[in-house]
């Protein structure tokens, strides 16, 4: 190992694009992760953009005109109000996506930061953490949710950090055991001996090294929060009206099942298409970060 | 063959034909319902089977109604008060008691016989004692004490004249059973008695009550009445509307309370199932917190009611059953109910101009302002029923004429805190559902305001006099009268925004006989009556 | 060994004690009161008598107190809106959670398995992509929506299985309708549970199957099929029991929306009742009883753990 190390510092900038050109090889061995990239930038345009090109307002209640059948006007009809489906989608995807993304980094933040912390220090800041992580874990998701938006209500940034919430132990498991594992490592011992502080080791040398995994769950991680706010919503515990969002909006449907089916399709396909894309990446990440692939 | 004979052969037949079809007849008659016929209903959760109970609502009224004998019932046919546990009542001179001639031959399901012990006990020691919280306690506070005269002889000693007492007696007031509840400390609490097999007086007991899943009744052998026709009644637990309507579909209920008619498209397709259309005293309402000086302004208030389009959101949020609201009495009062009062249609450019008189005008972001503020309503809604679809369609249409209204959806439990209990709000908009009398003064007096039932804080002396005459009125034409003059006065005043009467739809099986076509509180009065068709 | 499982079982009870009182004192942060006395039709002296009765005019510290007295003494006070006592209603409710529990986790684990093993012995071929395809879809369709179509095509239209509940009512001992009910529940909750098993299973047995023991047995002359079953199977066993431990907490949650989808009498629909309804006791009971059983696998998970490899005994 310490030969390697030593060896290895003079060659560092051949190895770097060698290594770049390794990662391009593995990216295009995972079509379908590809595949699943480029839907997920197609969505997050559309439902960036979508207010700008199509200019149906989400929330614009027509009472006179419920339920009718796509048109010129309205490209899927309009909903239980009088609203424009299509709009209500893309508004409700802004939602679903948002809420995704910022309770994921919330839960990655903390799970990294709690778990880091506990795998790189050891002993009593440990145990510490680990305990309350198994206390985290050992509520189930849920009924942890349940708790915190009954007490705290559910503003949409109490939806995105409850839910954050419900994912930083697992994710502070992950990093504390590759913190274990990359700490134990020799070249870290040798920074540290070099005279390296310890904020300085974290983040230099051994935080980069989970950094694979930690992208992986990422990815996961947000499939895993649009479906519990999708879940939370369903249940009325989530986003509520009359901002839109896909799992309030299959919450509404249920009720017209019989007059217009399409309304419970249309956000319940977009949730499981989404989800399906982040999983789809994440599994493709995976295998790209697999060393033994 | 020579016609004689083919005349004879004939009558001999016709004969025989007739005397088949009187047979048939006869059998049919005999036969005219399933002695082993069972009915399924549901209802939202595990019911407590005390009527005054304060946990006895929704999910417990109906099946309460079946168990629990009431001394009054509303006629299936106008809905007025008619015998049930009383034969008759009258009540004094002075309007300061009421008196009630108990039947004499009715026996709780364990044999003990009912008289008048029981209604005292349900009234002195459980409804009138504060501190037990009994449901509609409220109701009754111009009742002092009940009296036993004799064994069948009741007198309620009233601190104000209650002519409305016989119809709130009929509104799921059953009656408790003295000699089983009277050691208990609370006797609205006993576990066994509200979740287990409570003794009863009415047409069928509980068999089996299996918690989360169902409650299930047989006949009472012991009751007074007709002979109950139906093996056995089953409640399921089924606490999600559209999961209730599903299990109608697949056959497992044979009748449903819809509370959103867009479900009754899913309905339609199956012929087995009939909607029955029932009115009932319930007025749907958009409050204003008077006590806001904006709103104090009768100008304001009509302006915010003629920008609703109401006849758009019956179609749009009760597709189409309900009837635009002008009051609080119901048409379903077919005696008290007058026509002849303001209507405020729809009309947002008379909206704009009430409101322009009230000194509004549009600012330069189209919001109406007055000396510099802004009209900006707060407007919280609970998750109940369609409580929130209808306050973004209020909310949209008062937009449309310069007002800015901010909709916060909350859950209905601090809904109920907020808006109710700490008349936090500018605009909200909820239902009253009343027993059918027309005293609704508990919604409009000012004793109600601020603590009481009248939410928006709507102070009329006048109209609190009108209130308290029609309580000591004694003649129908009477109370006509003085009725009629209250409901011009609200609909002039609007201390509520009234919206409209729902239709309380229900989808039942056809192969139900005998139930009423009226409200739910009145038809499961009479459950003796129903049967399943052969 | 011994102090190992005493040592667990110790911190299983801090954590326990830790869950009681986050849920307690977030609970209590919450707005208004129990269903019962804020319902829309009460008087203002109405809801006092009733807050006045329930004891919420205490401090937050003297009720979580007089709470944990009680539940030491194994009672867990009397719920709000039922008037039943808490102990009461988790006794009725827990046997159908875990009916329905234990239904989706067979279920989810020998298809879980099952599929992972195809796909690891097919691996990169066709099944192993079907295999793949299943999976990320049960990973991705809500088990909500799914259960709302499970019900629309089942119940309503072909009418093969009952729409909702546990048992028709009048045949609550016929084994065969409570089989018929628990069918959707149960498969619909399997089918998300499932991913989570096909994955740890298939890429235990490809790492196991790449370990030199393996190797040696390829290379020996073993037949391959022989050597997965004898010697790979019961290591990779090994992660698959970890992943149970984190299943059977999902399990939970998942019970959770789908108890609410088929009105299954279990154990999350009476905590989602009792947290609409404010229903305080309740939630605490149910929550805290959640916790115990996740505990409680968990450490069995971790003791089996140990029994099996013995590394793990020293952490």
């Amino acid at each position: 190992m310490t030969d390697s190390a030593a060896t290895s510092a003079p060659q560092t900038a051949p190895e770097a694009s060698a290594s770049s050109a390794k990662l391009w090889r593995k990216v295009r061995r995972q079509p379908l992760g590809i595949v699943a990239l480029l839907l997920l930038v197609v969505l997050g345009l559309a439902v960036t953009l979508g207010p700008v090109i199509y200019a149906q307002a989400p929330n614009r209640t027509d009472a006179r005109n419920t339920l009718k059948a796509p048109s010129a006007e309205h490209l899927l009809g309009t909903d239980e109000l009088g609203r424009d489906v299509l709009a209500r989608v893309l508004a409700g995807g802004r939602v679903s996506l948002s809420v995704g993304l910022l309770a994921m980094v919330v839960g990655l933040t903390i799970g990294t930061i709690a778990g880091g912390l506990a795998g790189y220090f050891r002993g009593r800041t440990e145990v510490m953490i680990m305990r309350l992580v198994d206390v985290f874990m050992a509520i189930p998701n849920f009924f942890l949710i349940l708790v915190v938006v009954t007490a705290f209500g559910n503003h949409p940034i109490t939806v995105i950090v409850t839910v954050g919430i419900g994912f930083w132990a697992q994710m502070a498991r992950v990093v504390h055991a590759e913190f274990v594992k990359v700490r134990g490592y020799e070249f870290i011992e040798a920074a540290r001996a070099l005279g390296a502080t310890h904020p300085r080791t974290m983040l230099k040398h051994v935080l980069p090294q989970v950094v694979p995994q930690a992208i992986v769950l990422a990815s996961l991680g947000v499939g895993w929060a649009i479906l519990t706010e999708a879940g939370l919503s369903y249940l009325g515990l989530g986003i509520q009206p009359p901002l839109a969002s896909w799992g309030n909006m299959l919450q509404n449907a249920q009720s017209y099942l019989w007059l217009k089916p399409e309304l419970a399709i249309y956000p319940g396909l977009f949730i499981a298409i989404t989800v399906l894309a982040f999983n789809v990446l994440g599994n493709a990440l995976r295998d790209m970060f697999d060393p033994r692939a | 063959m020579p016609p004689i004979r083919v005349f004879r052969k004939a009558r001999r037949l016709l004969a025989a034909a007739l005397l088949l079809v009187a047979a048939s007849a006869l059998t049919a008659s005999a036969q005219d319902y399933d002695p082993k016929g069972s009915l399924t209903f549901a209802t939202n959760a595990d019911p407590t089977l005390n009527p005054w109970n304060a946990s006895a609502v929704i999910e417990s009224n109906l099946i309460n109604t079946i168990l629990f004998d009431q001394l009054v019932r509303y006629d299936p046919t106008d809905l007025r008060p008619a015998p049930g546990l009383a034969e008759s009542w009258e009540t004094a001179a002075d309007g300061l008691s009421w008196t009630f001639h108990l039947r004499q031959d009715v026996t709780w399901s364990d044999g003990e016989k009912f008289n008048a012990d029981d209604v005292v006990f349900t009234f002195n020691d459980a409804i009138l004692v504060k501190e037990l919280g009994a449901n509609r306690a409220s109701t009754f506070t111009p009742v002092d004490r009940v009296v036993k005269v004799d064994d069948y002889t009741v007198v309620f000693e009233l601190n104000r004249p209650f002519s409305s007492l016989p119809y709130y007696l009929a509104y799921y007031s059953g009656m408790l059973p003295e000699h089983v509840l009277k050691g208990a400390e609370n006797p609205l609490t006993v576990a066994s008695f509200n979740k287990g097999k409570p003794v009863v007086t009415g047409p069928y007991r509980v068999d089996e009550f299996v918690s989360g899943a169902y409650v299930r009744l047989v006949p009472n052998e012991n009751y007074w009445g007709p002979k109950p026709k139906l093996a056995s009644i089953t409640f399921n637990i089924i606490p999600d509307g559209n999961a209730q309507v599903a299990q109608l579909l697949a056959g497992g209920l044979d009748m449903v309370s819809i509370t959103n008619p867009a479900l009754l498209a899913g309905v339609s397709r199956n012929p087995n199932l009939e909607v029955i259309r029932q009115s009932q005293n319930i007025w749907y309402f958009v409050a204003l917190n008077l006590d806001d000086p904006r709103f104090q302004d009768v100008r304001m208030r009509q302006a915010l009611l003629s920008a609703i389009d109401r006849e758009a959101m019956i179609s749009a949020i009760v597709e189409g059953y309900g009837v635009e609201a002008t009051g609080p009495i119901a048409p379903l009062l077919q005696a008290f109910y007058d026509t002849d009062v303001a209507h405020w249609p729809y009309d947002p450019e008379r909206a704009k101009s009430l409101l322009a008189d009230a000194g509004w005008t549009p600012g330069a972001d189209g919001i109406l302002q007055k000396d510099g503020e802004r009209l900006t309503i707060d407007m919280p809604t609970g998750q109940f029923g369609y409580l929130v679809p209808a306050t973004l369609l209020v909310q949209q249409y008062w937009e449309d004429v310069g007002v800015e209204v901010k909709v916060d959806t909350i859950e209905w439990n601090a809904f109920i805190q907020k808006a109710v209990v700490n008349r936090d709000y500018d605009a909200m908009l909820a239902w009253w559902s009343t027993p059918p009398t027309p005293d609704q003064s508990g919604y409009f007096a000012s004793s109600a305001a601020d603590v009481g039932n009248n939410i928006p804080n709507y102070r009329n002396p006048e109209l609190d006099a009108l209130w308290e005459e029609g309580r000591a009125a004694t003649t129908l034409d009477g109370q006509i009268a003085i009725y009629n003059q209250v409901q011009q006065i609200i609909a002039e005043e609007l201390p509520y925004l009234f919206l409209w009467y729902p239709d309380m739809i229900a989808v039942r099986n056809t192969r139900i006989g005998g139930m009423y076509d009226i409200n739910s509180a009145a038809n499961f009065q009479y459950s003796f009556n129903w049967f399943v068709k052969p | 060994m011994t102090a190992y499982i005493l040592r667990r079982i110790g911190l299983g009870i801090i954590v326990l004690w830790l869950v009681s009182v986050v849920t307690f004192f977030l609970i209590n942060l919450a707005p208004g009161g129990p269903s019962a006395a804020v319902s829309f039709e009460r008087t203002a002296s109405e809801r006092e008598a009733l807050l006045k009765l329930y004891g919420l005019d205490d401090p937050v510290l003297v009720r979580y107190g007089k709470w944990l007295g009680g539940v030491v003494r194994g009672d867990l006070g009397v719920s709000y809106n039922q008037g039943l006592p808490v102990a009461l209603l988790l006794k009725q409710r827990l046997p159908n959670t875990l009916t329905l529990g234990l239904a989706a986790l067979l279920t989810a684990t020998i298809l879980g398995i099952l599929l992972g093993t195809l796909a690891a012995v097919y691996r990169n071929g066709w099944v192993d992509h079907l295999v793949s395809t299943i999976t990320t879809l049960g990973m991705s369709i809500p088990g909500f929506w799914l259960g709302i179509v499970a019900i629309i095509l089942f119940a309503v239209e072909l009418r093969w299985l009952p729409a909702s509940g546990i048992v028709s009512s009048g045949r609550s001992a016929d084994f065969l309708d409570r089989l018929k009910h628990l069918v959707m529940p149960a498969g619909v909750l399997a089918f998300t549970l499932m991913p989570n098993v096909v994955r740890v299973t298939r890429s235990a047995l490809l790492e196991v199957n790449r370990a030199d023991y393996v190797r040696t047995a390829k290379g020996k002359g073993l037949p391959p099929n022989r050597v997965l079953f004898k010697h790979a199977f019961k290591n990779a066993l090994v992660p698959v029991l970890a992943v149970l431990g984190l299943v059977t907490t999902a399990l939970f949650s998942g019970s959770v929306v789908i108890e609410s989808v088929f009105g299954w009498p279990g154990l999350g629909r009476l905590a989602i009742e009792a947290a609409n309804g404010r229903d305080y006791p309740v939630i605490l009971g149910a929550t805290l009883l959640a916790g115990l059983l996740v505990v409680a696998v968990n450490l069995l998970v971790d003791l089996l753990y140990a029994v099996v490899d013995p590394r793990i005994r020293h952490d």
